[in-house]
């Protein structure tokens, strides 16, 4: 019997194998964030719904929920009626939208069919998503009121999984 | 009309920047066919995060799209590349850089074949060597299935 | 009643081939003859099981039958006929039933070829294959089953992936990539063979190299095709974007590549006997390998199906495989004794272990580069990538290293040799790679690995062919003519040399081609208003308009540009602005963005114009209005992948035609009569 063919062969083995199965279960389409734990990204853009421009430092004191969308993103859609319903519910938390590659008629007339509770700001050229790492959309961030990044959500929420989130931030 | 210009320029809009990442351009601003050059040599060292595996200088999705239009403006800035990407990195994790850095654990990826190729290569002379003076055995004795070789070897091992 | 007859006719190929895998091995034990025409029949009604099956599944899909719950996943009365039929291998389960029916035909055929031949070796071959038989119709009868019933059965499908409709390569591809997978389950089988019977000898090299050679002809085919396909049809440019699927159906091709090469050396000195077994088996497992990252959902790919409760059952079998085939080898490959020596490293011989040496380097690099990011998320719970910059930094390097082996390997002569002899044959060629080098950079080559790839491609073209026509130009020597030499020397008994040097003038031109168009691709963005111009890389892109066109599945909007040669009164120059500008009308090109109803994103066809020396390629960035963003690439040399690596496999085939067999002719020196006795 070969010696060396034996061990050489178990090691391969064992490693290929090790690997795999470690990689199962896995969704390879998930991103971990590393801004996680991080100070959210400051940044002062304006509401396109009421006018005003909101600071996100100004909003400390406050758990804050930033859900980037868009009027082409079809899951955010299904995923607009939870947001404003949960914002309607929960005063002491403050909702922000942030779209990105759109226009201000397109994002009015979007909320003038489906509600708003909260501003929806304009991210003329996607600098602010580019800079929380946002992939694809809807994405949510959940930040404590120290301006930290908590959580942060991929593809279109429900409210389990909303408030699931909100509650890291409150802690 | 004029007002809300105005109003909105007082407001400062800003969207968060490159800076509060990686501090001050260390680079020469770029312009030009330079620009565009460097442009889709950055573009295809970053990983597109929503399609599979494509870097942002190959996908048409929009995404990709602005983080290309981002890295043309940094580099019109003065942005070193090294810089460039550390921003992405700092924002999307080292999952966006398509060529893995060469620290910590990922120094493996790099150094692995490299290890292989010369350890192959001691492998191969050693048996070489060992080939040349390789000490020759007869063929192996192997039932046949051909009638003709069957007679033939018959005849010949017949005293 | 489809969905039951089928579900009936995998479960009988589990007990077919499970069966059958037991007798024959009991057979190889025995050496029994009943045993092995035993094994034979099991074999042949596998592959009448799967054939069966198969043919059951595309008549369901044929007649729309949705009360399967395969052609209720896939299929659609919306769909053209062509569609419908290849939708079989569209999807997860179908395209396992469809590996089961290629590799019921791989063994029945190969079972036929061999039914009087290698007794000793075939019950073990037919037992092995039987076994990897066995374990695909359960993956059919269970995980994967696509003959369950749906009931009530829905009047209509969704219809493939939209992707897969795209494009007529969908037809050729996959049917290709399994024939060259799946045939690999075959010389797997010869080798195991040779493993558990404890020898190989000299005339059961030429099965296992045939076996080898088949299948990585398709193989060779299908990587192309698969790569030719994206280019059509993914809108970026590029053929190879070292995706892990991608990786996965060249990973056993260089393996079997190494293979063929060191088959070459066992055959002539009867040595590496253990090394190339090895290799043919590690063919077959990343075969498994391949198809466990493709369905397993772990990696991310455009490629992957969707997750499923297969692959944990793929990885099971991946490792029952990996287990026999290293205890095979551990216990026997020190019985495949070595018949002979080589006489100098540096010769022919000599070369080859250098040749399979950077093959084993390159498939390592390709392995680590794609599962390194499912060991470091495994090991430390960070995600990182290694995408197409790591393997081109790496891979470049060692494919010119392959490439100057080509040229050096055939130009050194077999076995011992002297100094002079050596520099004889090894300086002459030096002139048309110089010559090579030159013209590439006289016509604007400057990139420094294209131009080495020029320089080894040269020197390698010149010793291919050279080598290539050495029998008929010894016959014209002898003083032959000509035309019953050429087909005498070259098809009918140099077929396999032939062959095999027809193999190598299409490898040249690969390197070359992949090198120059990759390195002299130049590219331009720019945005067109309709009715506007722009020149580049020598033709006048006009951009005429734009079309909509609803189709059942998607949303195109198709843009029109007409490709002109620049000149005539407002010709040239870049966003001018002129209208209708340029000359005479080459083409036009059509260019779309389609939207499919289940892709979030929308995605573009690219246009591409191709001539001999180059394509141009356009894409569609983003379209509004009237304006229309366009990527331009103008890309050397890409047709000629294609063409060469078609080459490649027009010499495989040539190499694969079988010699007639030879007879032996006893013939008595006089007839014996009964008082001879002592004839010598």
């Amino acid at each position: 019997m070969n010696r060396t063919v034996l061990i050489i062969g178990i090691i391969i083995v064992a490693v290929i194998v090790f690997v795999l199965f470690a990689g199962l279960g896995k969704d390879p389409q998930h991103i971990d964030s590393p801004l996680i734990g991080k100070p959210a990204p400051p940044f002062t853009l304006k509401a396109v719904n009421t006018g005003q421009t909101i600071d996100l430092q100004s909003l400390r004191g406050k758990p804050v929920i930033v859900n980037f969308w868009a009027t082409w993103c079809v899951p955010c859609y299904e995923e607009h009626p939870t947001l404003v319903a949960n914002a309607r519910q929960l005063p002491d938390v403050q909702f922000v939208g942030v779209v990105f590659n759109d226009t201000e008629d397109k994002i009015n007339q979007f909320l003038a069919a489906r509600g708003s509770a909260y501003p929806t700001l304009l991210d003329a050229n996607g600098k602010t998503a580019i800079a929380y790492g946002v992939g694809g959309v809807p994405e949510t961030y959940f930040i404590n009121p120290s301006g930290i990044i908590v959580a942060k959500f991929e593809g279109p929420m429900d409210s389990d999984i909303l408030r699931a989130n909100l509650a890291k931030a409150l802690r | 009309m004029i007002a809300t210009f105005f109003l909105l320029a007082l407001l400062q809009i800003k969207a968060p920047d490159a800076a509060q990442f990686v501090g001050q351009p260390k680079g020469i601003p770029l312009s030009g066919p330079r620009l565009e050059e460097q442009t889709m040599a950055i573009s295809h060292e970053l990983r597109c995060p929503v399609c599979q595996g494509l870097a942002i200088g190959d996908s048409p999705s929009i995404m990709a799209a602005n983080m290309k239009a981002q890295v043309r403006e940094l580099l019109e800035r003065g942005y070193t590349e090294e810089q460039i990407l550390s921003y992405f990195e700092k924002s999307y994790g080292q999952f966006v850089l398509l060529k893995p850095k060469f620290q910590g654990v990922n120094t493996l990826v790099w150094i692995l074949p490299i290890a292989v190729l010369a350890i192959g290569f001691v492998l191969v002379v050693s048996k070489a060597k060992k080939l040349e003076v390789a000490p020759v055995a007869p063929p192996p004795e192997e039932p046949t299935d051909d009638p003709y070789l069957a007679q033939v070897r018959e005849m010949v091992e017949k005293p | 009643m489809t969905a039951t007859f089928g579900r009936f006719l995998i479960l009988a190929s589990v007990l077919v081939s499970t069966t059958g895998a037991f007798i024959a091995y009991a057979a190889g034990a025995k050496r029994s003859p009943e045993g092995l025409k035993w094994s034979q029949r099991f074999a042949y009604a596998f592959a009448g099981l799967m054939v069966l099956a198969t043919g059951v599944m595309e008549y369901a899909l044929i007649t729309h039958d949705f009360s399967v719950q395969y052609v209720a996943h896939v299929g659609s009365t919306q769909v053209p006929l062509w569609v419908t039929i290849v939708s079989l291998w569209s999807s997860l389960e179908g395209s396992i039933l469809f590996w089961g029916f290629i590799l019921g035909i791989y063994i029945a055929a190969t079972t036929w070829v061999n039914r009087n031949q290698h007794q000793d070796y075939m019950p073990f071959a037919i037992g092995t294959w039987l076994s990897c038989g066995a374990f695909f119709s359960f993956l059919i009868a269970g995980p994967a089953n696509p003959f369950l019933s749906v009931v009530p059965a829905p009047l209509d499908g969704p219809g493939p992936n939209p992707l897969l409709q795209n494009h007529l390569l969908m037809i050729i591809h996959p049917p290709m990539l399994y024939l060259g997978y799946v045939g690999m389950t075959i010389p797997f089988g010869f080798a195991a063979a040779a493993l558990l019977r404890g020898r190989l000898g000299q005339s059961f090299l030429r099965p296992l190299r045939a076996s080898l050679l088949l299948p990585w002809v398709f193989l060779t085919i299908a990587i192309m095709l698969g790569g030719w396909w994206a280019y059509e049809v993914l809108g970026w440019g590029g053929y190879w974007a070292w995706d892990p699927v991608e990786n996965a159906s060249l990973l056993p091709w260089l393996t079997a590549t190494a293979a063929l090469h060191s088959a070459i050396v066992m055959e002539r000195r009867g040595v590496l006997k253990g090394w190339t077994v090895t290799l043919i088996q590690a063919s077959f497992l990343l075969t498994i390998l391949g198809t466990f990252m493709t369905r397993s959902g772990v990696f991310n790919s455009v490629h992957s199906f969707t997750q499923s409760a297969i692959g944990p059952t793929i990885l099971i079998f991946l490792a029952a495989v990996l287990l026999f085939s290293v205890l095979l080898l551990a216990f026997r490959i020190d019985s495949l004794e070595a018949e002979g020596r080589i006489e100098s490293a540096v010769s022919r011989e000599g070369m080859f272990l250098v040749n399979n040496l950077f093959f084993v380097v390159f498939t390592f690099t390709v392995l680590v580069g794609t599962v390194f990011p499912l060991v470091v998320e495994a090991v430390k719970g960070k995600q990182m990538s290694v995408g197409r910059p790591y393997f081109d930094a790496m891979v470049v390097p060692v494919g010119t290293a392959l490439l100057f082996l080509l040229g050096v390997g055939p130009a050194l002569p077999w076995g011992k040799t002297n100094r002079k002899e050596m520099l004889r044959a090894l300086l002459p060629p030096l002139v048309t790679g110089a010559i090579a080098l030159v013209i590439g950079y006289a016509f604007g080559v400057r990139n420094a690995w294209t131009l080495l790839t020029l320089l080894f491609g040269g020197y390698a073209a010149h010793v291919t062919f050279a080598q290539m026509w050495l029998p008929l130009r010894q016959r014209l020597k002898k003083g032959d003519a000509f035309a019953p030499a050429l087909i005498d020397a070259q098809l009918r008994r140099g077929r396999r040399r032939f062959g095999g040097y027809v193999v190598h003038a299409g490898a040249v031109i690969v390197f070359v081609a992949i090198a120059v168009s990759s390195t002299m691709r130049t590219q331009q963005e720019v945005t067109l208003t309709r009715g506007q111009s722009t020149t580049f890389a020598g033709y006048t892109v006009t951009f005429t308009g734009t079309e909509e066109r609803a189709e059942p599945h998607r949303q195109s909007t198709i843009a029109h540009f007409n490709i002109s040669k620049p000149g005539g009164p407002s010709g040239g120059g870049t966003s001018g602005g002129s209208s209708g500008g340029g000359g005479t009308l080459i083409t036009t090109m059509e260019p779309r963005m389609n939207q499919y109803a289940a892709m979030r994103e929308p995605i573009g066809t690219p246009a591409v114009y191709s001539t001999i020396g180059r394509d141009y390629y356009l894409s569609i960035m983003n379209l509004q209005g009237e304006q229309a963003g366009i990527l331009i690439i103008n890309m050397p040399m890409v047709g000629w992948i294609w063409g060469a690596v078609l080459l490649m496999g027009v010499g495989g085939l040539i190499a694969l035609i079988p010699a007639r067999k030879r007879t032996y002719v006893v013939v008595p020196e006089s007839a014996p009569t009964i008082d001879d006795e002592a004839i010598a």
